[in-house]
């Protein structure tokens, strides 16, 4: 009788299908829909343009980083330490913006790169989980932002610098045209590429990826680099926006790249999971921030909304079906 | 006691998997239920012991109506089940593990009272000889001895039934011998006894009756001594497999040796050579821990080589990782369907491509991967309803066919199978058997660990025969060789 499940799905009629799998899977949509409905009748300034572009330009460097997370996750890892490597990058990005301009891009990528690299190697070859590592990682690389700056902030002058990665290109940030092309090369890794299926073999069962011939620690390494590397642009884009980098640059990151990712319908046990959802994950947590400031909701009571609907998204998005175990 | 099922049927979808079988089972006697997969084996067991319940039909316990809604309520009236899985909890002591569920019973001044509790439970132990001592930690014991404990467990209730349901698939030979063990005990002391297995072999060695199964509906029952395991099989199936099972060996020579095994060694195998031929299924026999799946994990680059050398065509071989021996068209089965061999969350196609997925430079070739995974679906019968189905939804069989697709898929010059037919009915078995035959055929070398001497005999062109890590003896035409010779040496 088992060989005959597959058919039983099948056959269900499409309206009950509709039930319960769509509401899973499009209930990101529903809720930033929502939200944006309910911010646009409680106060006319939400939809206006230049309140949009607002929220693009708060979106881009959580989303570019929650990117590199969504490989992470997917390979069913962790990365706690992209808030500190955003630091790392932007310090990076400022010190050699004075001198060399927009290039500064390279040293700030190769930066969020480098610290990828020691994550991934120490995951991969010494066999130490993702989590502990990245937590260490995280102090360490927020301690080294600590040691070179003294705690005190380091400005970004660099007009070339400042034009392009803070400017606008027809009414439209900068920024916001860069993640659109960071989306587009993730969603390529992800979907298309040989890479992105081993991403998901990993996470789907690593020990079954391994035996079957799939080089996990390099293509382990290789995810916690792009992570890494993303990272970087994220702290390239929040120094430029900042013009200044500090000690205390993405902060709770890291948190809040997890929550995306999540929100938009990426389960932690891995193995599967998408670009859209981190998306819309990204402008729902955003959103919510954004809109909640604009209605003037009390600052203070603001982390228990966002709390609640991380919990409420995943308690909707979850497949329980599929995910035997939950943790 | 008596038990007494009639006319029951169950439904899941729209799939009949019982259709009004009725089943009589009474004390003193083993009754084994055999089937293919999907026969309904399962399901009338699980009947019987309160994990389903039948939508038409009635069952009867000495003269009153029986209909537990389950298992803890069929445990109550005295009929207990121990399950496929293994279920202890290796965090806890061997007692712990037994009154599982029961320790309050254990319990004064809310303190627990080990030392009683130790007590009951070697009592347990004791009542069916099981050879398991509670002092011993679980990591200290082997996977018999575990379903042992999960017997006591059973026990515990104070049944007057047990069931088994195909409670040995997991286990190696020694293992299921200690299982098998323990059901004869449990007869002596008047028990009904009734279990469901896919191994004809365990049947025959500890089953009075017979009832079989086939596509939900009762062939009939048995005096288990009154058929050959052939006409079982043949009752099973619907057709006649004493022919069909294993399908006749290539009459061409091999080619030369497509990989040799030089003085291979590790700290559990003794240096060991042999060599196999293009084209050749070569078998390897012998208990769990005798060498032959060690050197399996070495020629797949899952185990280290200490000494001694691999040579594939000639050249060296020496795979760090299980991707090197890919790499060289080595492909590797391994034991554990689903903890090793595929991902279960992932769909059939994806499983099938996932070691050399088809590829143009850094992109996936989807194109191609589904005319690959058509045509490995084809050539191994595989049922499923698209491609892209989640493999979780296939049946055992299936699963394992779509693991061996896996390796057909890397078009590899040697493949490494571990147990490829373990927990697999007979109707996939052949097929799984015809296709590696037909693999050979194309001058693929083949290195064949199993537990199942049939498969090994039936299959194999020479077979090694192992014990404690050394090669003890090669048997060349196995046909001509008996079970009874191989295990000879294997023991």
């Amino acid at each position: 009788m088992t060989s005959a499940k597959p058919h039983v799905d099948i056959e269900q009629p499409a309206s009950r299908r509709f039930g319960r799998d769509h509401v899973r899977r499009f209930f990101p949509v529903f809720l930033l829909i929502a939200l944006a409905a309910a911010f646009s009748l409680t106060s006319t300034r939400f939809l206006q343009f230049n309140n949009l572009m607002i929220v693009a330009q708060q979106a881009v460097v959580l989303l570019v980083a929650a990117l590199g997370m969504t490989f992470v996750v997917i390979a069913g890892s962790i990365d706690l330490s992209v808030g500190a490597i955003v630091a790392i990058a932007a310090l990076v990005a400022a010190k050699t913006s004075a001198s060399i301009g927009l290039f500064a891009i390279l040293p700030a990528c190769a930066g969020g790169a480098a610290c990828g690299l020691v994550n991934g190697s120490i995951v991969a070859k010494g066999k130490v989980p993702s989590f502990i590592v990245t937590l260490g990682a995280m102090v360490v690389y927020r301690g080294i932002v600590l040691y070179f700056t003294r705690g005190a902030p380091v400005s970004i002058e660099n007009e070339a610098f400042l034009d392009v990665y803070s400017g606008r290109t027809a009414g439209i940030p900068n920024s916001v045209l860069i993640a659109v092309v960071l989306i587009g090369v993730s969603a390529f890794m992800l979907n298309l590429t040989v890479f992105g299926r081993e991403v998901r073999a990993i996470g789907g069962g690593e020990r079954i990826a391994h035996l079957s011939g799939i080089r996990v620690d390099r293509v382990k390494v290789a995810i916690f680099v792009l992570s890494g590397l993303l990272c970087g642009m994220a702290g390239l884009l929040q120094g430029a926006r900042a013009m200044a980098a500090t000690a205390q640059l993405g902060e709770g990151l890291e948190l809040d790249a997890i929550a995306a990712v999540v929100v938009g319908g990426t389960p932690l046990t891995g193995g599967v999971g998408s670009i859209q959802g981190t998306i819309l994950g990204a402008l729902i947590i955003t959103i919510l921030s954004n809109g909640m400031n604009i209605i003037g909701l009390d600052p203070y009571f603001q982390n228990i909304v966002k709390g609640l609907v991380l919990v409420l998204s995943v308690f909707v998005t979850i497949d329980r079906e599929k995910i035997g175990i939950i943790k | 006691m008596r038990i007494v099922a009639k006319d029951l049927s169950r439904s899941f979808g729209s799939t009949r998997a019982l259709s009004g079988v009725s089943v009589t089972l009474a004390p003193g006697k083993v009754r084994a239920l055999v089937g293919e997969n999907g026969a309904g084996k399962s399901t009338l067991l699980k009947i019987l012991a309160g994990a389903e319940r039948p939508d038409s039909g009635r069952m009867m316990l000495d003269g009153r109506s029986y209909a537990p809604r389950s298992v803890v309520e069929a445990t109550g009236l005295g009929v207990g089940l121990v399950f496929q899985e293994i279920t202890i909890n290796p965090s806890l002591t061997v007692a712990e593990n037994i009154f599982a569920g029961r320790l309050s019973r254990f319990r004064r001044h809310g303190l627990l009272r080990a030392a009683a509790l130790d007590r009951a439970a070697q009592a347990l132990l004791d009542s069916f000889s099981a050879e398991v001592s509670v002092a011993r930690p679980l990591s200290a014991l082997d996977l018999g001895q575990w379903k042992c404990i999960e017997v006591a467990r059973a026990l515990s209730a104070s049944p007057r039934a047990l069931l088994f349901d195909e409670s040995t698939a997991f286990l190696n030979h020694r293992e299921v011998d200690i299982v098998l063990e323990a059901m004869r005990a449990l007869k002596r002391q008047g028990l009904i006894v009734a279990f469901v297995s896919h191994h004809l072999a365990e049947v025959g060695a500890v089953a009075d009756e017979l009832t079989i199964l086939k596509d939900g509906r009762k062939i009939g029952d048995y005096e288990a001594n009154a058929l050959s395991r052939d006409q079982i099989q043949g009752l099973m199936v619907g057709r006649d497999l004493s022919k069909g099972l294993f399908p006749p060996r290539a009459a061409q020579a091999h080619s030369d040796n497509l990989m040799r095994f030089e003085e291979v060694a590790d700290h559990r195998l003794k240096p060991s050579s042999f060599a196999l031929g293009g084209g050749e299924i070569v078998g390897i026999a012998g208990l769990k821990g005798a060498g032959g799946q060690r050197i399996l994990e070495m020629a797949a680059g899952v185990a280290p080589l200490q000494s001694g050398e691999m040579k594939l065509v000639g050249a060296s071989f020496r795979p760090r990782i299980p991707a090197d021996a890919w790499d060289r068209g080595v492909a590797y089965l391994p034991g554990n369907r689903t903890g090793e061999g595929l991902i279960v969350g992932a769909s059939v196609l994806d499983n099938l491509v996932m070691a050399r997925p088809p590829r143009r430079g850094p992109l996936f070739d989807r194109g191609r991967a589904r005319k690959l995974a058509g045509a490995l679906i084809r050539r191994l019968f595989i049922k499923t309803s698209v491609p892209q189905a989640r493999a979780g939804a296939l049946s055992g069989g299936n699963l394992q066919k779509v693991v061996l697709g896996k390796c057909f898929a890397v078009d590899p010059r040697v493949l490494l199978l571990n147990n490829p037919t373990r927990g697999v009915d007979v109707g996939a078995r052949a097929e799984i058997y015809r296709s590696l035959r037909e693999a050979a055929g194309r001058g693929v070398g083949i290195l064949l660990a199993s537990e199942d001497l049939n498969e090994l005999i039936g299959l194999s062109d020479r077979i090694l025969v192992m014990r404690t890590g050394r090669i003890v003896t090669i048997v060349n035409g196995p046909a001509l060789a008996s079970e009874d010779v191989i295990i000879r040496h294997m023991t």
